[in-house]
């Protein structure tokens, strides 16, 4: 009999995020890692030559590879305009995309150019950011193990409105976070356009999105303290999964 | 941007708040805070203005504006309270040609102002929040520029040439090959000179025609104010933001003007402009106002929003009166009509970024506070048929089988140094390319890692990525998900003793799918399967078309059940090389094997990192026992004899209970 091997933290988390979130109907939905503008940005409400472009540097493909302007994603957003398009006919929804996103950005300790996010989105009749802080406290909970309180503070993202940042802490266990407010993603209510352009009508039905870095999730988790490391594929890394 | 606390405090007036407060104020209503640092006399508050209040919060003013839509305390001193009475002037002419790229367009007139140094309350201001002082004209306009947001030229009215008697600018766009003159970049003495394509918004001196400076990007030195300048002409205008932008990225010129025009300062901040820059240059500089030519032909009105209180608190999870929105909603400074059951907003004329019902939904939300929302637990649901991910499902049958068999899972770049398809921009020159497949990063993960064997306590390496890789099609650029998995048994490279570990792991995975990828899939081949799967199989590295491969499977109806693990935390590697070294012993036969281990690691002291028994047999009544032990430091690469000294340690301690090294 084998050792057996390690798995790795990001996907070990992946499928703890799905069996957390599936208890509570979120599909497990996908996109394409090469994306065109249309889908990665204007689709959500971020127009060209628009200053809110420059929140996300983007990796373009070749025009003369590419028919339509397309980029490697540098979010798994365009997965929410996708989603809500193909199932504007079988409202409500609730999904979750977790996937590898790109942003041309010098690297650090804490930045990756390649790196994944979970996005998370719930659309139907009478959804409020009441909705959004109990299913982001549920999943921490969960995720975690303790009680967490959320807290958000004002936040633009261009397809939100409000937008927040969400901050969370520990309440209880013995974790060195305990007590410690910790900035862990962006979120709000589904911008009108957004919901429009999907074929959703914002007058009837509203939505919250949520999308936060599953790498920064690993350093808050297990202590990692290089992002890097994820994607060496050192074993001196892995192995210690 | 940084916020002065003193300068704030001008148009707070006297306040209980501290500069503590208002920073952790504006975080939780208002803005992300980035920092608070005290400094020489004044506190210094870093907030970031995203997008979307760019348009008037990048500015001292916008601040303590917020401020007092958060308390409810309106501002002591408003610079943009009262709308300024200011003389006309008929000696500045202004010809627009396309008033969608330039609406508004003024030009103050003085004359008889001293150039000398700022006093010192201007340097602090400026200095409080990283500028430097250049002389009073240009501080005043800076000044101006940080207090309300709007960005202001200074030209030398003696150098500025008129015709019968009037100064004449014009605003039109570059004709193609038509050259500029830029004031020099920050921390260069050259003019740098742009060749227009045509898409350039141009001020011009109509008396010949020269462009004098790239309406809102970047100024020209033409007419530039000197130490002798007696009379000046301050220019202060409002650019279409898409073409300021499009100029500016063009160029790589991001300044604080440019940056400001790009996010539509509203277009009714000119004539406060002009009141306010006029007044502190006459204070500072001495001179009078002689007038202002404001040309502004296409007046725009204040938008008005209807607001449904039934909406205001659907969005938000609250129960907010009516009367608490309109109160809210009149401290940011818009004007709140009720109409039935409906409420009509006009914005305050200052916030361009208020347009549509949630735009106030949102303000309502912050400035309220976040903090009353309650949260709602989510109620279960069941996952609706045939939403079941089969890439997530089966990705996790093949960890389970992979891992199970002895292989370590890694991710690795998505980029490669070249490859297939290439990006127009990329982040380096060993990131230039996409991956087309996973077999050359498994590759090199196997070589990097095959010399870590020792350190990790593995007989050979063995690694799989679940990966996307990307190639060109016909349309574009496509992509599929690609299964990677790899075996090396010695550091130096293949040695084909890895085949028959790779062949035994294609029977485990066919027997976890239920599928039969041919066994052995043909060594050093590639190809496809009877099912259409494409395949590489070369020097120990299997690569399989997963996302193919899915598709011949059966849609799953459950997910795996996921085992919690226990809680890992996880200690930062050393990067330093490791040693080992090897030790035998006979011990007695009854001896087990856990007990020297045992002893060994008791007297291997901090540097061992691990121990493994590579060889046991009994002979004689005696049994024969082999251990290798890992040394590795995190602070330094270890000496020979940095290690002999602690095996040393332990040859004396296994003689002393007895046991003889072999």
């Amino acid at each position: 009999m084998r050792t057996p091997g390690h798995q790795h933290p990001i996907t070990r988390m992946v499928t703890e995020i799905n069996s957390i979130f599936a208890e509570l109907g979120f599909v497990f939905a996908d996109g394409p890692e090469v994306e065109s503008e249309h889908y990665n940005f204007d689709r959500l409400n971020v127009p060209k030559n628009h200053p809110s472009r420059d929140m996300q540097d983007t990796f373009w493909f070749k025009d003369d590879d590419v028919a339509e302007a397309t980029v490697l994603r540098t979010h798994t957003s365009p997965v929410q305009a996708r989603y809500m398009e193909s199932h504007a006919e079988q409202l409500p929804i609730r999904m979750i995309c977790p996937g590898k996103v790109f942003r041309n950005e010098a690297t650090d300790a804490t930045h990756e150019a390649q790196f994944f996010q979970l996005e998370g989105l719930e659309v139907g009749e009478g959804i409020h950011l009441g909705h959004l802080k109990g299913t982001i406290e549920y999943f921490f909970e969960h995720f975690l193990g303790g009680d967490v309180e959320v807290r958000f503070r004002p936040g633009f993202f261009p397809f939100v409105e409000p937008g927040v940042e969400v901050d969370m802490r520990l309440l209880s266990g013995d974790s060195n976070l305990k007590g410690k407010w910790i900035e862990l993603m962006g979120a709000g209510m589904v911008h009108p356009n957004v919901l429009r352009d999907s074929g959703i009508d914002p007058q009837k039905y509203s939505g919250y999105a949520f999308g936060m870095g599953i790498d920064r999730l690993a350093v808050m988790k297990y202590g990692i303290n290089d992002v890097r490391d994820l994607y060496t594929g050192d074993l001196r890394f892995v192995n210690q999964f | 941007m940084l916020v002065s606390w003193n300068w704030i405090k001008d148009y707070l007036g006297d306040t209980t708040l501290t500069a503590a407060d208002a920073a952790n104020l504006l975080g939780m209503h208002a803005f992300e805070l980035e920092g608070i640092e005290e400094t020489d006399g004044d506190t210094v508050i870093d907030v970031d203005i995203l997008p979307n209040r760019s348009s008037d919060c990048l500015c001292q003013r916008g601040i303590a504006r917020e401020l007092a839509s958060i308390t409810g305390t309106p501002l002591a001193h408003d610079p943009l309270a009262t709308q300024p009475e200011l003389p006309s002037c008929t000696d500045i002419l202004v010809d627009i040609a396309d008033t969608n790229a330039c609406p508004r367009f003024s030009a103050s007139l003085m004359r008889g102002i001293a150039v000398g140094e700022s006093p010192q309350w201007l340097k602090d201001r400026l200095e409080a929040i990283g500028q430097r002082p250049i002389n009073n004209i240009v501080d005043a306009t800076n000044y101006v520029m940080f207090a309300i947001g709007q960005p202001i030229h200074a030209y030398d009215a003696a150098l500025f040439p008129q015709v019968d008697g009037a100064w004449r600018f014009a605003v039109r766009f570059a004709r193609a090959e038509e050259q500029v003159k830029l004031l020099p970049e920050a921390g260069k003495d050259e003019e740098r000179v742009v060749t227009c394509q045509g898409t350039e918004l141009l001020i011009v001196d109509q008396s010949s025609d020269t462009p004098i400076g790239l309406a809102g990007v970047k100024g020209g030195s033409f007419a530039g104010v000197h130490d002798g300048t007696t009379d000046i002409i301050i220019e202060t205008a409002h650019f279409h933001p898409t073409v300021t932008r499009k100029t500016a990225r063009r160029l790589g010129i991001v300044i604080d003007a440019s940056k400001r025009f790009e996010n539509e300062p509203s277009r009714e901040l000119i004539p406060y402009t002009q009141a306010e820059v006029t007044k502190l240059i006459a204070d500072i500089a001495g001179g009078t106002l002689e007038g202002v030519v404001d040309v502004y032909p296409e007046h725009v009105e204040p938008v008005t929003t209807t607001i449904d209180p039934v909406r205001v608190n659907a969005l938000l999870g609250l129960s907010l009166a009516v009367t608490d929105m309109v109160t809210l909603l009149e401290r940011l400074g818009a004007t709140v009509h009720r109409d039935t059951d409906k409420l009509e907003v006009i914005s305050p004329w200052e916030r361009t970024d208020l347009a549509i019902e949630e735009d106030y939904i949102e303000e309502i939300g912050r400035l309220h506070g976040y903090q009353h929302v309650q949260a709602v637990a989510p109620t279960p649901r069941s996952l609706p048929e045939m939403e079941m991910n089969a890439r997530q499902y089966y990705s996790e049958v093949m960890r389970h089988t992979l891992l199970a068999a002895g292989f370590s899972e890694v991710i690795t770049s998505s980029f490669r140094k070249k490859d297939e398809v290439q990006l127009k921009n990329a982040l380096a020159s060993d990131k230039r390319y996409l991956r087309s497949n996973l077999t050359k990063n498994i590759t090199e993960t196997l070589d990097t890692n095959a010399s870590f064997a020792d350190l990790l306590g593995t007989n050979d390496t063995r690694v799989f990525e679940i990966g996307t890789v990307f190639h060109k099609t016909e349309t574009g650029i496509g992509e599929h998900v690609s299964l990677a998995l790899g075996v090396r048994v010695k550091p130096s490279g293949y040695s084909g003793k890895e085949d028959a570990g790779v062949d035994q792991t294609i029977e485990v995975m066919n027997e976890a799918l239920g599928t039969n990828l041919p066994t052995p899939i043909n060594a050093h081949a590639s190809g496809t399967t009877k099912t259409g799967v494409a395949f590489r199989y070369e020097k120990g590295v299997l690569e399989i078309d997963f996302t193919h491969l899915i598709k011949t499977l059966p849609q799953p109806e459950a997910y795996l059940p996921v085992t919690v693990g226990e809680a890992i935390q996880y200690q930062p590697f050393s990067t330093y090389p490791y040693v080992t070294r090897d030790i035998a012993m006979w011990v007695g036969e009854s001896t087990p094997a856990n007990e020297v281990e045992t002893l060994l690691n008791e007297h291997a002291g901090s540097l061992r990192v691990r121990t493994t028994q590579f060889d046991e047999f009994t002979k004689d009544g005696r049994t024969s026992l082999g251990f290798r032990l890992v040394f590795q430091s995190k602070e330094k690469t270890l000496t020979d004899s940095e290690v002999n000294a602690v095996m040393e340690t332990i040859y004396t301690a296994v003689s002393e209970r007895g046991w003889e090294v072999r």
